[in-house]
């Protein structure tokens, strides 16, 4: 069997093994628990250059409110859903009626059409930054949530028709043909057969897909300027003084910025690892 | 009800022709079977009836109308796969009554048929299940079933019994078969299992890379094979093959067998010239175990199969040929001992070299 589990490993391993990974889970945590130490810590440390020792007191409390009284996270999670919900289903439903089309349709140019959507994810989306910039100014969108959508939807859809593709391909095309057979219209076929089966690829990949435009960052600032249309991800800037960076502020901002993807991550969990796995094992 | 006429039907994958110039004439309500070897092209021909397959070139007439470029849904035929195709979210009886739903027939109208269908297929406990909690003959009858709602003018079967154990396999054949005659709807039947075609089929046409061999009724395919290949796939235990050389003799023909044993055929209207080599084919089940009867071969026993039915022997002759011969099931020959068979001169069938029959032993005349 491989791998051999390490319960039957010998002992110096078995050893090893029990030092090491709690180290190597503190090393990958370390980033995010000197920002949550950071968020319970008085400005005062900070001002006195305590940025890595413990907080000389507990300064949650106060750090969590200041966020919410002195910037408007509020809003900022307002419109990250306002961004992140209409991606999700803009995405994953134009991904499942392409991956319909090139799952099921022989055509000439299929290849090169998929090909074409796979080759997207491949491309830094930093070069497209000043195009993509000017483009929405000329267009009338920057600095607008829908602009931001358009975008973050077709950036995304490459990969979901990938994903949605590969999975409608796994599934057994007799049941397209039977209906076919029976009369049932291409669209019925979408809509009564193919659909219903997509859902656990649907609920995968709508996670995923979440989380990635939560998180996002780049486009949030690239494309967005004003307070209406803010990110809370970009938002979060704003926390900081004029002249002094309010590390505490800012990392307390970023907890319960980061608190939706987390809890969706929680609630969500068997999808979404599932959505890693599915295309990949299915293909 | 319909008749269906192939008439030149060819396909062609790139430059692979994989059917080549098909002519069939399928009659109404006739129980019409595609056999043979995997990758000879019959389940494509069957696909190419449904309409699933395009048809590259040649015509495709069912009920008289052309149907050669029509899509499958207009052609009034139902199709049971392989795999049974059943949608796994829905329940049996959504999967029966789906395509009526998704073609605009009304409520009642799909209840009664599909409560026909289900009483006919005895599915009527199952209604409320999905796919996934039935057997694999459930699962069967409701693919049937799905077709048989749908009243169509003609019911293909793609190898539908392939995935069941043999046991339900020789059930759902008489099950088949029944609803045909209830039905009497024309049936085309892909099978690979020559067993399947001979009981079940009115016509067996008998299919090898993509061209028909021979097309005719069962028994008139065991008896009178046209040419080597229909001889070799009908019958089971396979026919026996035997090189030998032919001279005429007067309304006769002598046949040297291997080890110079002669055999005299009737000739018929057939004719041999002077020491031409033929194939001489002989069943296991015509060949005499007690050498009784015909010319008779001198043999050695290499393996005994006691089924207690009947004995499978397989003797080795004295060129080294291999001759399986059915036996009485109270045979006790033992392997390793000598062993004689007799051939009966009015079972042999007779190939020339291109594998064309010459003579055909036909016992039934």
């Amino acid at each position: 069997m491989f791998p051999t589990p390490v319960q039957k490993a010998p002992a110096w391993v078995r050893h090893a093994y029990t030092i090491i990974l709690p180290i190597a889970l503190i090393i990958w945590l370390l980033p995010l628990i000197g920002v949550a130490i950071t968020s319970i810590r008085p400005s005062g440390d900070l001002a006195a250059g305590n940025y890595f020792g413990m907080p000389s007191r507990f300064a949650g409390f106060e750090n969590y409110t200041a966020v919410f009284r002195d910037s408007p996270i509020g809003w900022y999670i307002l419109n990250s859903f306002k961004v992140t919900i209409p991606t999700v289903i803009g995405a994953v439903g134009l991904a499942c009626l392409s991956g319909f089309a090139l799952a099921v349709y022989k055509f000439r140019a299929n290849l090169i059409v998929f090909f074409l959507f796979v080759a997207g994810n491949f491309i830094p989306f930093q070069i497209l930054m000043v195009p993509v910039r000017d483009m929405t100014l000329k267009a009338g969108l920057y600095d607008s949530i829908s602009g931001l959508v358009l975008f973050h939807v077709a950036f995304q859809t490459g990969f979901c028709t990938l994903f949605m593709r590969n999975f409608i391909k796994s599934l057994p095309f007799a049941l397209i043909e039977s209906a076919r057979v029976e009369g049932v219209s291409e669209w019925r076929i979408f809509r009564y057969i193919v659909l219903p089966l997509m859902r656990p690829a649907i609920a995968a990949l709508s996670v995923l897909v979440f989380t990635f435009i939560w998180n996002d960052y780049f486009w949030a600032t690239v494309l967005v300027q004003g307070q209406h249309a803010m990110p809370v991800t970009a938002g979060l800037y704003s926390l900081n003084g004029q002249w002094i960076a309010a590390w505490h502020l800012v990392s307390a901002g970023s907890i319960v910025a980061a608190m939706p993807p987390v809890l969706m991550f929680f609630l969500m969990q068997k999808h979404f690892i599932a959505g890693l796995t599915l295309g990949a094992t299915k293909g | 009800m319909v008749d269906v006429t192939l008439h030149n039907v060819k396909k062609q994958f790139g430059a692979v022709s994989v059917i080549k110039g098909v002519d069939l004439t399928i009659a109404d309500g006739e129980f019409c079977v595609f056999v043979g070897p995997s990758g000879c092209g019959k389940s494509t021909l069957l696909r190419m009836i449904a309409g699933l397959e395009e048809i590259s070139s040649g015509d495709l007439k069912i009920g008289g109308n052309d149907m050669t470029h029509v899509g499958p849904s207009e052609r009034g035929v139902a199709m049971v796969f392989q795999s049974y195709a059943l949608y796994p979210h829905m329940t049996v009886a959504d999967n029966i009554g789906f395509g009526l739903r998704m073609t605009g027939h009304d409520k009642a109208e799909i209840e009664k048929r599909t409560k026909h269908a289900a009483k006919m297929l005895q599915l009527e406990p199952l209604l409320t299940r999905k796919p996934s909690q039935l057997s694999g003959g459930q699962r069967q009858r409701v693919a049937i079933g799905r077709a048989i709602v749908r009243n169509p003018e003609v019911f293909l079967f793609d190898e539908p019994l392939s995935n069941l154990d043999a046991a339900l396999r020789v059930q759902m054949r008489t099950e088949i078969s029944t609803l045909h005659q209830d039905l009497k709807a024309t049936m085309i039947y892909v099978t690979h299992d020559q067993v399947e075609a001979m009981t079940m089929a009115d016509k067996i046409v008998v299919l090898s890379a993509g061209s028909i061999e021979q097309i005719g009724s069962p028994l008139e395919l065991y008896h009178r094979p046209k040419n080597l290949f229909v001889a070799g796939f009908i019958g089971s235990p396979k026919m026996n093959f035997l090189n030998a050389t032919a001279v005429p003799a007067g309304d006769q023909i002598r046949v040297t067998l291997p080890g110079g044993v002669d055999i005299l055929l009737p000739a018929g209207n057939a004719g041999v010239s002077e020491g031409q080599s033929v194939t001489l084919g002989i069943r296991p089940e015509h060949i005499d175990a007690d050498a009784k009867d015909g010319a008779i071969l001198p043999a050695k026993l290499r393996l005994a199969e006691y089924l207690g039915s009947e004995t499978m022997f397989y003797v080795s002759l004295a060129d080294g040929s291999d001759i399986a011969v059915k036996a009485d099931g109270l045979a006790t020959a033992k392997p390793g001992a000598d062993f004689r068979i007799g051939i009966p001169p009015k079972a042999c069938h007779l190939f020339d070299a291109q594998g064309v029959a010459i003579i055909n032993g036909d016992l039934t005349k």
